[in-house]
């Protein structure tokens, strides 16, 4: 189920009724009807993959219990083999093979056939139909943390299996993110949510903002992007161009979009999910880019790759290392082609040279602060870093690595900055202008319509300009809704 | 709790009110499928030629000129389970038809409305026509199947301009792709062969579609032969802009299966018309649509065929 469809439009009012009316006076009754409806909600898109999240689930259920119960027993008994670790490892690897199976199988075979294809010797390879199940990266990666933490006994494990079927399949946040911990997570499930106005109205202005960046934003660039990308060979370079810089902003509409009606949605619910993006286009270095982009993702693999590969502990060049390859293995986190590969590793290079300086924390409040407009330099540095992010979208979006480059090509032809004024023609341009100046005003908090005082004191201090904007917004959307695309990162 | 749910229902109220009444607005509005879903109903007792199939066949053939009762119930990206579900609801009781012409064009066998740029059509056949067809909630409405502004126009033009909004003949025939707004062979010949050309017809998916389609024209054969009805199927002449730019294969599995299944069925007979060189630039309002001189010479000769060889 989109969250932009028909289909949840009627779900969400139907769920949040029964939620608050029906279920809230037994705190696992309402637990399970969470359950319940994230199954529908999941699905809705194909039902045979439940069973796939079910298995995931009890098995990582499991092997908390599991982890906790050979703990004790070795604790009494140290000679024992530590099977703590047994099962902690083979959670892991089922885990993974089971991600490895449905999105990386055919990437792997079709990879190593072409690699002895380069030796003349031609393999008959199997390749497999392999129907790739919406979000499978996201909740592997929340399920596979509740077990690592748990082993790493910086959580109690849970016996309560409702609550932990609960917040693997989380509706919000199932199939895109945030990717949640279970230290955040889980225990809100334990406790009984009380409806908060404030934090309910904050929900659905978050809500409208996300659905603005996704529909206004996002669906209307991805048609020029869609074009141009489709057909690059015959564009000009300033054509090239523009596509790009669309492309930044039809992926960060998409998916902090996303990421807006998730947190939005279970703030509905009395749930508080982690913050995903903070308004990543106003960085000022690529380090700084990547505290602010999919931060749900950046920590995990911070928390679960970078730190247990030894982090910064051994020197300058096991920084290095361990840099280069989180940024790699999280360009494949996003799908099985070379050019994800590709955008990684483009990442990890640039930040290289900020981690040998020691620069990479340097950025770390908010651009601009107590201030209305950036510096020339900050300016300056936003712009290099956006235009440094924009040609790493190219390797993203790209078909394949042949392609990027020939992309990047095409867009140094001569002329190109002479016509790039063309883009003040475009009305997606119009669309990113609205959504960069409501952004900068509200870059202290967390969404484009948390607060209002940046706005003026009369949005501030009267309800009908307040009603006014969201109409505005609501009118927006409905006139300017585009093609309806999928989100991006559902293929994730 | 209260609180927020009245201001949630004051701040939404009038958007499902101005929702509401669009939906009721444009429903009324006239279509193509709305005429011919209601003509079938008080006609179909009459018919004797019937014309199913998509745009091919909507712009391609004009009832007008075939000798029998004749009506054209084609429509644009209308695929073969609409036809034949179309056929099966509203002509089942019919005694007078004896004739099916079903256009097979290259893409009819790969591809299905569901899942293509018109996807939005389904509705049409699902509030018009009364088909249990829908495979998603918006199927189910006018404002939620197209764009807004697309929409705002639909109601702009019918109720404050007054313009029709039905866009064929009383017989059916597609009245739109005319000789004098004929549009650039070569340009239109390349953009819809691409667009007809399955990505990979070997896929899993396109076999499955593939598989599916060719049931369906089983079972219209069947209903056909249980009541002695001819059908006609005929691959509709294009321009070569658009012949030279399709992919053989793809078109080899088209003819070859056409020809098999008419070689197994008595009733029916395959007509491949698509390299016809009586068809000349003239004749067609885009590479691989006949405007109103090319559907009237298509159309007597269809209709010299069934009163000839199919008597």
């Amino acid at each position: 189920m989109l969250f932009n469809s028909l289909e949840f439009a009627l779900f969400l009012p139907i769920v949040f009724l029964l939620y608050w009316f029906v279920f809230n006076k037994h705190l696992r009754l309402q637990n399970l009807f969470i359950v319940v409806v994230s199954y529908i909600f999941y699905g809705w898109w194909d039902w045979r993959f439940l069973l796939l999240i079910a298995f995931t689930t009890f098995c990582s259920w499991l092997s908390g219990v599991l982890i906790q119960k050979y703990r004790e027993k070795r604790e009494s008994n140290p000679t024992q083999i530590n099977w703590a670790k047994v099962v902690s490892a083979t959670n892991i690897i089922l885990n993974l093979g089971i991600l490895g199976a449905f999105k990386y199988y055919n990437f792997f075979v079709n990879s190593f056939v072409e690699a002895f294809a380069s030796f003349d010797i031609h393999l008959q390879p199997t390749t497999l139909y392999i129907i790739l199940p919406v979000g499978i990266s996201f909740y592997t990666f929340q399920a596979l943390s509740y077990s690592i933490d748990v082993y790493r006994k910086q959580l109690e494990p849970t016996k309560d299996i409702v609550s932990f079927f609960a917040y693997v399949s989380f509706f919000p946040q199932l199939v895109a993110g945030p990717i949640e911990r279970a230290t955040n997570l889980l225990p809100q499930f334990y406790s009984k949510r009380t409806f908060d106005y404030d934090k309910a109205v904050d929900g659905m202005r978050q809500i409208l903002w996300g659905l603005f960046k996704k529909i206004v934003i996002a669906d209307n660039c991805a048609v020029y992007v869609n074009q141009v990308f489709d057909n690059y060979e015959v564009q000009t370079g300033s054509t090239l161009l523009i596509a790009a810089i669309f492309f930044a902003f039809q992926i960060y509409g998409d998916f902090s979009g996303y990421s807006d009606i998730a947190i939005g949605t279970a703030r509905l619910f009395g749930f508080n999910l982690m913050r995903n993006f903070n308004f990543p286009y106003f960085s000022r270095d690529i380090a700084e880019f990547w505290r602010r982009w999919h931060i749900s993702l950046s920590t995990w693999f911070r928390d679960y790759l970078y730190i247990p590969l030894g982090g910064s502990r051994g020197g300058k060049w096991m920084s290095v290392r361990n840099t280069l390859i989180i940024f790699t293995v999280s360009g494949f986190w996003h799908g099985a082609n070379w050019t994800f590969i590709a955008w990684g590793a483009f990442h990890g290079l640039l930040f290289l040279p900020l981690l040998l300086a020691k620069k990479n924390r340097k950025n770390t409040n908010i651009v601009a602060e107590n201030r209305l407009l950036p510096t020339p330099i900050e300016l300056f540095q936003m712009g290099t870093t956006f235009l440094l992010v924009v040609i790493g979208w190219i390797f993203f979006r790209a078909d394949s690595i042949a392609d990027a480059v020939n992309y990047m090509q095409g867009m140094l032809q001569f002329g190109t900055v002479k016509a790039f004024y063309r883009i003040l023609e475009l009305k997606e341009f119009l669309f990113i202008l609205i959504l960069l100046v409501v952004e900068w005003l509200q870059r202290n908090n967390e969404h484009g319509l948390e607060s209002f005082e940046n706005f003026g004191k009369v949005f501030k201090k009267n309800k009908f300009m307040r009603i006014l904007l969201y109409y505005t917004i609501l009118c927006l959307i409905l006139w300017f809704s585009g093609e309806e695309q999928q989100f991006i990162y559902f293929q994730f | 709790m209260k609180r927020f749910l009245l201001n949630t229902l004051y701040i939404l109220l009038p958007l499902l009110l101005i929702a509401g009444i669009m939906e009721v607005l444009l429903q009324h509005i006239p279509n193509d499928y709305k005429y011919k879903k209601e003509y079938l109903e008080k006609n179909a007792e009459n018919i004797e030629t019937l014309i199913l199939g998509s745009s091919h066949a909507f712009f391609g053939l004009n009832p007008i000129y075939f000798s029998k009762k004749t009506f054209n119930t084609s429509n644009i990206s209308q695929s073969l389970n609409y036809d034949y579900q179309i056929v099966n609801k509203y002509l089942n009781n019919s005694t007078s038809l004896r004739t099916i012409i079903l256009p097979i064009s290259y893409f009819t066998l790969f591809g299905k409305l569901e899942e293509g740029e018109e996807a939005w059509r389904v509705k049409n056949y699902v509030l018009y026509y009364r088909l249990n067809t829908a495979t998603k909630l918006t199927n189910y409405s006018e404002i939620f199947s197209n764009k807004f502004t697309v929409n705002f126009d639909r109601l702009y033009a019918y109720y404050i301009k007054n313009e029709s909004s039905i866009s064929c003949s009383t017989l059916g025939w597609g009245l739109n792709y005319k000789s004098t707004n004929a549009q650039d062979l070569s340009k239109t010949g390349k953009i819809a062969s691409e667009r007809h050309t399955r990505k990979d017809i070997h896929s899993i998916e396109s076999q499955i579609i593939f598989n599916e389609n060719i049931t369906i024209l089983q079972s219209l054969i069947e209903w056909c032969i249980s009541r002695n009805v001819n059908i006609v199927f005929i691959t509709p002449p294009a321009y070569k802009t658009y012949t030279q730019c399709l992919n053989k294969e793809q078109l080899s599995i088209t003819v070859e299966t056409m020809n098999d299944i008419c070689s197994q069925y008595p009733n029916c007979t395959y007509l491949n018309l698509l390299n016809d060189t009586n068809f000349v630039a003239k004749d067609y309002y885009d590479a691989d649509h006949l405007s109103e001189i090319g559907a009237k010479k298509l159309s007597i000769k269809m209709n010299e065929i069934l009163n000839t060889q199919l008597e």
